[in-house]
């Protein structure tokens, strides 16, 4: 067994690139809820941006390895040590037998991931494709390890490590590591229903810091405030709802759709959430706080544009590490 | 009146946010209108065979969700691109629908809110059941969990608001009413429908070639089966 979760951590399922064309039967895109660290933890360790990785929330795991094998570690910041010595993410780590590695005190954001080298191997099968995909639906049951979260002493190994093979060790540089703090500015455009809610429900939506409700998960988070009350109730009728869609209930408080959440929808939408910052709702924790800002179209563009470049720039221009001994 | 007369001046395309739009029909939901939109959007999806492009069209009662990678479509290439679709013949849209017979055991152990229902209702809960399995019920569209299908044609009597405090977990296969929809739940969720019988049918098949029972404008009929066959039919389905 090459990968043994001694601690698997409060919430930790392996994910993907998601579930795509499919919303029309129901199922939600999922996969990893960040995929920006994503892209850059598959990429320290060679692989394609998308493939199969584990996401851990809030509380990380401790991983003991018995093979050798490359690893990145990405996304929010634990305190981190290999064999009770700090080690950094954002870097290939190559470990072998006997090493490791503990997740310690989280210091920044909500879900850290975890890429490695070769393919992952679950009772001596390859994960197979779910409507294809590997990403894990927890609420829904399906795909990654029978659609659960990974367990206490889960021992998962791996095929074709390639730890020979001339992938050279990696960092990303720190200028383009995201780095989260307690304040969220969220970018939105206009939703379906935006034109719905009036000037004054706009100005309590845009002019608040509403907190992150700790029952926030991957189908959407949930958000605490003044409520953004309504004079009659809106009737709308049920449409495709999409990831960062904002939907205000009749209680008055926000919730932002996510990667797992429903594929339709009854509550009016004040606003969604530009893609460019989709990543940034993997990394709120509890209590944090959210300002919503609205932008153009056009700026919405640009900062999507921007985004995709620094991250082109990230994986291609990681500095080679001299080898470890 | 035809089709395209009654859509011409009765839609809107709406941004909803930089990755989608959504073209609204101000129309009631229909049989004709789930057609027009089924027809769109296997239109767009001829236009665009290939990913990335339109990584999503989402039919609902009413709308058309459409996913686009900003980075290849802008809004205003889509929307005139809807518009001209808009003007074409959209009434041919080819699909064998199927009626579809769900058993459903209405016992009093899987049925938690079937009594609830008859009392609102102010029926018995014979009449209850004799009511939900009467009508032929259009699929108009899946969605909200995998495999669930939104149905039209809830008799009216059997109409109900929803809990005001949803059940944490609910069984799948779960029968329920919701307002003036019913449904069924096809993987364990919260929700707050009543609930009045239960299906031993898969409606998410995961790893099978036909994932989903139905598709939009099959219809379905619930047919009523006794506990013990329930017991048995669940035994075939795990």
């Amino acid at each position: 067994m090459a990968i043994h979760f001694i601690k698997a951590g409060l919430q930790t399922s392996i994910q993907d690139g998601g579930r795509r064309g499919l919303m029309h039967q129901g199922v939600s895109t999922s996969g990893a809820m960040d995929s920006t660290a994503m892209a850059m933890a598959n990429g320290l360790v060679g692989k394609a941006q998308t493939s199969a990785l584990f996401e851990f929330t809030i509380i990380g795991p401790v991983i003991e390895f018995s093979q050798s094998l490359h690893i990145s570690i990405t996304g929010a910041k634990f305190e981190l040590t290999l064999n009770n010595l700090p080690v950094s993410s954002y870097q290939t780590i190559q470990v072998k037998a006997g090493d490791k590695l503990n997740f310690g005190k989280r210091l920044q954001g909500a879900r850290a991931y975890m890429a490695f080298s070769g393919d992952l191997l679950f009772e001596n099968k390859v994960l197979l494709n779910v409507l294809g995909s590997k990403a894990t639906h927890l609420t829904a049951g399906y795909g990654g390890i029978n659609g659960k979260a990974i367990r206490d002493n889960t021992k998962f190994s791996i095929n074709f490590p390639d730890i020979e093979s001339q992938v050279p060790l990696r960092n990303i540089d720190h200028r383009h590591v995201a780095h989260y703090g307690h304040n969220c500015f969220l970018r939105c455009v206009s939703a379906p229903e935006s034109s719905l809610f009036n000037a004054a429900q706009q100005e309590r939506f845009y002019h608040q810091t509403f907190k992150v409700n700790p029952n926030s998960n991957r189908m959407g988070l949930r958000l605490e405030g003044e409520p953004i009350n309504f004079h009659r109730p809106m009737n709308i009728t049920s449409s495709g709802l999409i990831q960062g869609s904002i939907q205000i209930p009749p209680s008055g408080l926000p919730i932002i759709s996510s990667v797992d959440g429903q594929t339709i929808g009854g509550y009016p939408r004040i606003a969604v959430v530009i893609s460019a910052d989709l990543d940034k709702l993997a990394q709120l924790a509890p209590n944090d706080n959210v300002i919503f800002v609205k932008v153009s179209q056009a700026q919405a563009l640009t900062i999507l544009k921007n985004k995709q470049q620094q991250l082109s720039k990230a994986l291609h221009g990681s500095a080679t590490l001299p080898i470890r001994i | 009146m035809s089709n395209n007369l009654i859509l011409k001046n009765s839609y809107r395309i709406v941004e909803n946010g930089d990755s989608a739009i959504t073209l609204l029909f101000d129309l009631p939901p229909s049989e004709q209108l789930t057609k027009v939109i089924m027809q769109l959007s296997y239109l767009l999806k001829c236009r665009f065979p290939e990913t990335p492009g339109l990584s999503e069209l989402i039919p609902a009662y009413n709308s058309l969700t459409i996913c686009f990678d900003p980075l290849g479509f802008s809004v205003k290439s889509l929307k005139s691109l809807l518009v001209e679709l808009l003007q074409e013949d959209l009434t041919g849209y080819v699909y064998q629908a199927s009626l579809i017979k769900i058993p459903v055991c209405y016992h009093q152990s899987l049925a938690p809110d079937i009594n609830f229902i008859a009392n609102h209702a102010g029926i018995d809960v014979q009449d209850v059941i004799v009511k939900h399995t009467q009508p032929e019920y259009l699929v108009h569209m899946l969605g909200f969990l995998p495999g669930f299908l939104y149905l039209g044609g809830l008799n009216p009597e059997l109409c109900c608001p929803r809990k005001q405090v949803p059940k944490l977990s609910i069984a799948p296969g779960s029968v329920g009413i919701g307002g003036d929809q019913t449904g069924i739940y096809p993987v364990a969720s919260p929700g707050g429908w009543h609930i009045i019988g239960q299906t031993p049918l898969n409606l998410f098949a995961v790893g099978t070639e036909k994932p989903f029972i139905a598709a939009p404008l099959d219809r379905v009929k619930f047919v009523e089966i006794s506990l013990a066959e329930f017991n048995d039919r669940s035994e075939q389905v795990r």
